[in-house]
């Protein structure tokens, strides 16, 4: 009985501790995002007040009038979802196919060719800007779609990613198939890729992610404001209202709502694919 | 395998289709690409597009702009790999390495048949030296000019009993006006920030002294009496009370605390105040423009001075399409694309005589800066620091002024500032 | 014999270049040429627009003399470290909660992921907004007057925390992931032992989750050491703290970008590859110590 009692208050310590550190993270993570949406509606001078006012003195949109009219978001949401799009299906498609060789596959330069996919993922992006630049450009394909997804059409991340997830995957799956007379494109595409959806929703998710993110790149390729994305728009928009903060705010909120909203309703399926990624 | 075919067709297709996007339409037109960095500007540059395609039915220009700070970056990489756009802004910063290097199209003979004065007669000195390489050809088509003006807040004034900024000011007006605004309002007075154009170099000029010897050009004079002493003056401003430190300007712009009504007074670029109104509607009649304050006993000269610096358009040497593009230019520098520019509010003509085309905007306004200022300005102007070495030292040059203002050292950063510069002097030169 | 390859391992053979060969082209196009040239480059004086001439270890020299460098060198390795333990104990930390069975996990779960579906451009600004030492609500929340983003003293440290606050939620997913891969029968069987819950951590989850630690820990890591865009958008070239918080990446920007010296720019590249190199290299050679595969 004594023991039980004592298990019991040990338990609800321990809930307690549990919800506490939950809670005081989670306002850790949600305070910017409540001070990004204060700030949104707020004038500038009220904004610069010393002390600081936490709620605006009324709600203001002109902020985000201000916002909507410099930058033209319906061709940001489209552009941006575009270059995210093709990005994961190359990513996918490509990264697959390698991952998959380099992981059950045997051939000659096999551990050389690997070692490039490494060593790429140590390089820092900045320096493949200009000569990217100048290869899109001698396309004729700068302010294009086309030239968003350019630096994505081939992920070392994503090989490296999936060719971990081919490993886990036990070699007899593949010779039994092989038994029943499948050609090794077959094999890859009918039963191993198959297997591998979790780490496929993980890999979309974070390509995703890092392409809705990219800042340098989207900058540099395509002027047209008509063809940008969402985070080269809002750097823009920066250059314009310079440390104007409550426009700028309305802009990042604008900028994030879709993603946001999205993410809101695929929370479920997005965590769970990126939880199962470690495959069972 | 037919799902595999399947994806495969899928995704060439794909491919093809957003590859193809980027492929202009072919309607037998030319096309031509128009790239400048200011997003205020945009709609000033189409009018004058516009104005030439509408003679021209057979040519269609399109105007994108790059952010600033991506701008160089990415006309350097397409000029190496000869993509650059048809037509684009040069900056005083930028035109010599282009100029220098062969990048950049020749134009003095522009407009040869026409009038071969055409530039020295329609064109200050200070326009076509800002268009210039340093072999004297001219390189780009002046664009427009500016100069450095006070920004002051009407209420603030009155608030603290101060009569309003006017030409007869002196340095000592602004520090005894900022300190009486401070006592009475608690505002901050004159915001004297880290900046060349818009802060120390006025000083230096007022002051007599120089960044670049005016003779040749080619030594710098950081360490020269008159602009040392302007320098400690300007970066020792900081010390009262009055003016926020450089920490602060780090976090918060100048302009962004006077239209926040934090501070009374700051230098403004007269290219940035349309877009002040129009970003800060409510402010709109709490504010005007003076002329600098003018040095009360400059070491040299009649202590005015403002720093006057001028865009130019620039087509590359080795242009796909050099001949329509040298048309278009020449419609640029005439006196009607001069002054379609200067009403779209855009920026001050380079051609002489149309300057004040540019006050048409600024009479929409409920309340009408003092243009003015801006136009009898250019009496006093001192035409933008650059010679052909200044691109390499000057960055550096730039951090040992953040480094002055950190450890109030300015004598040890100006010095380091000379040699920085003196390194880059040839001995045939010297 | 060794040489002789039967017809199905030929065959074995190309379609593994077959597979392979879309993404090594793109690879060595995209990125390894360009890395190429960039080591060359190293060894080159800039003339402008891509013209080089090459002037040995000039550059190399320049830099190790260069006290700019070395201080962005220890910026780069000072931002790890307070970045990456701090990141990843405390991304395992709030795995670990998220993975205790408590109500609202699933509100919990959304909240902490919210910053990964932000562009890092609003994340920036909106911290930038929060640490400004005059109007900043930080400040206000704290009773300090702390200059967070142009006192040389807290640079980083800022900088650092934007950079935790917005990886650790994808850190944390990562982590669980790891976490819900643990039978429960380990844990079962070891309650029966009587084992402390603090026991529990160490015998069990800590070596069964270690794999996904070590990835996580890479990938940080890799990540951290080339950090600039952060940098680039909390600081302006007026920041009186630049030097003082610029890291390695953002000291080849400088350099290459914006006072045209891509040489210069190109050598710091080279020592910042060949100092992640190392550290990875470190660390695979170190994981035998602590990271335990199949269980």
């Amino acid at each position: 009985m004594k023991s039980n009692a004592s298990l019991s208050r040990s338990n609800a310590l321990n809930k307690f501790l549990t919800y506490f550190f939950l809670i005081v993270g989670a306002l850790v993570m949600v305070f910017p995002f409540v001070w990004m949406i204060l700030t949104s509606s707020k004038t500038v001078p009220e904004s610069m007040q010393i002390p600081p006012t936490i709620f605006p003195a009324q709600l203001m949109l002109d902020n985000f009038k201000d916002a909507i009219a410099s930058l033209p978001f319906g061709r940001l949401y489209l552009n941006t979802a575009l270059m995210v799009f093709f990005r994961v299906v190359c990513a996918i498609f490509f990264s697959s196919m390698a991952g998959y060789a380099f992981a059950k596959l045997k051939f000659r330069g096999k551990n050389i060719l690997f070692c490039i996919v490494l060593v790429q993922m140590s390089l820092p992006s900045q320096i493949f800007i200009i000569p990217q630049y100048q290869m899109v450009a001698k396309m004729g394909l700068a302010n294009t779609i086309f030239a968003l997804v350019f630096p994505g059409l081939v992920s070392a991340f994503g090989v490296f990613f999936l060719r971990q997830t081919y490993l886990s995957i036990p070699d007899e799956v593949g010779e039994a198939a092989f038994l029943d007379g499948c050609n090794q494109w077959q094999t890859f595409y009918k039963i191993m890729f198959p297997l591998t959806g979790t780490s496929v929703a993980a890999l979309t998710i974070f390509t995703a992610v890092f392409a809705y993110g990219d800042l340098m790149w989207p900058l540099v390729v395509n002027s047209d404001l008509k063809m940008m994305t969402l985070s080269s728009g809002l750097a823009t928009l920066k250059g314009q209202f310079s440390t104007n903060f409550p426009v700028l705010m309305a802009g990042s909120l604008l900028a994030m709502l879709p993603m946001v909203i999205l993410y809101l309703i695929f929370q479920r399926q997005f965590v769970e694919g990126i939880a199962g990624t470690g495959g069972k | 395998m037919k799902k595999t075919s399947r994806a495969v067709a899928l995704l060439l297709t794909l491919t093809l289709l957003f590859a193809l996007s980027g492929c202009g339409p072919a309607d037998g037109k030319t096309h031509l690409t128009f790239q400048i960095w200011d997003v205020a500007q945009r709609d000033g540059m189409q009018a004058m597009c516009d104005a030439y395609t509408a003679q021209h039915p057979d040519v269609v220009i399109e105007v994108q702009v790059t952010s600033w700070g991506e701008y160089w970056t990415k006309l350097e990489a397409a000029a190496e790999s000869n993509t650059m756009p048809d037509i684009y802004w040069m900056h005083t910063d930028q035109i010599l390495y282009y100029a220098d290097f062969g990048i950049l199209a020749d134009l003095t003979d522009l407009y040869a048949d026409e009038d071969p004065n055409y530039y020295q007669n329609h064109f200050s000195e200070i326009s076509i030296g800002n268009a210039s390489g340093t072999d004297g050809r001219i390189y780009g088509i002046p664009k427009d000019k500016d100069n450095v003006v006070l920004v002051y807040n009407k209420e603030m004034f009155d608030a603290a009993g101060v009569s309003y900024p006017d030409e007869t000011w002196t340095w000592d007006d602004l520090t005894a006006a900022s300190q009486k605004i401070y006592d009475a309002t608690g505002k901050y007075g004159y915001m004297a920030y880290n900046d060349e154009q818009l802060g120390y170099w006025n000083f230096v000029y007022q002051n007599g002294g120089y960044i670049l010897d005016p003779e040749t050009n080619v030594h710098a004079g950081y360490t020269q009496p008159a602009t040392a002493e302007a320098i400690q003056y300007y970066v020792g401003l900081q010390q009262n009370d009055w003016c926020p430190d450089q920490n602060y300007f780090a976090e918060t712009s100048p302009g962004t605390a006077f239209f926040s009504e934090v501070g009374a007074m700051f230098f403004e670029g007269s290219w940035n105040l349309l877009s002040e109104l129009n970003n800060f509607p409510n402010m709109v009649g709490k504010w005007d423009i003076a002329p600098l304050p003018k040095c009360p006993d400059p070491v040299e000269g009649d202590g005015y001075g403002t720093i006057s610096n001028g865009l130019c358009y620039s087509t590359a040497a080795r242009g796909k399409n050099l001949e329509i593009v040298k048309d278009v230019l020449r419609f640029f520098g005439s006196e009607e694309g001069q002054r379609i520019q200067g009403e779209s509010g855009a920026a001050i003509p380079a051609y002489l005589g149309q300057e004040e085309s540019w006050s048409t905007v600024f009479n929409t306004f409920d309340y009408v800066l003092d243009v003015q200022v801006c136009y009898d300005q250019f009496d006093h102007a001192v035409q933008y620091i650059n010679n052909a070495s200044r691109r390499k030292w000057k960055s550096s040059a730039a951090d040992e002024m953040v480094k002055a203002y950190k450890d109030g050292d300015v004598d040890g950063a100006l010095t380091r500032m000379q040699a920085l510069a003196d390194a880059y002097v040839t001995t045939d030169e010297a | 014999m060794k040489n002789k390859l039967s017809a199905a391992a030929r065959r074995e053979e190309n379609w593994g270049w077959l597979m392979v060969a879309p993404t090594i082209i793109g690879l060595i196009v995209l990125n390894l040429w360009p890395f190429v040239q960039t080591v060359y480059a190293s060894f080159c004086e800039h003339l402008g627009f891509g013209h080089y001439r090459f002037i040995g270890l000039k550059n190399y020299i320049d830099m190790f003399g260069n006290a700019e460098f070395w201080k962005a060198t220890w910026n780069t390795i000072y931002f790890c470290l307070l970045t990456v333990p701090v990141g990843i104990i405390l991304a395992l930390f709030i795995a670990i909660l998220l993975n205790a069975k408590v109500k609202f996990t699933g509100g919990f779960r959304t909240i902490f992921f919210l910053p990964l579906v932000c562009a890092p451009a609003a994340v920036a600004m909106v911290w930038r907004w929060i640490f400004n030492g005059e109007y900043g609500i930080l400040n206000q929340l704290l009773g300090s007057q702390i200059q967070w983003i142009t006192d040389p003293k807290t640079a980083v440290l800022a900088t650092a925390i934007v950079s935790v606050w917005s990886s650790v939620g994808y850190d944390a997913v990562l982590l669980l992931a790891g976490l819900q891969n643990i039978p429960k029968t380990l844990y079962e069987a070891n309650s029966i032992d009587g084992a402390g819950k603090i026991r529990q951590f160490f015998t069990i989850t800590l070596p069964m989750v270690s794999p996904t630690l070590f990835s996580v820990l890479i990938m940080r890591l890799m990540a951290s050491m080339k950090i600039y865009d952060l940098i680039y958008m909390m600081a302006d070239e007026t920041n009186p703290a630049l030097t003082d918080m610029q890291s390695l990446m953002y000291l080849f920007y400088r350099s290459s970008f914006v006072a045209g010296d891509r040489g210069y720019g190109s050598a710091i590249v080279v020592w910042t590859v060949a100092l992640i190199l190392l550290v990875t290299l470190i660390q695979f050679i170190g994981q035998k110590k602590w990271v335990t595969y199949d269980v």
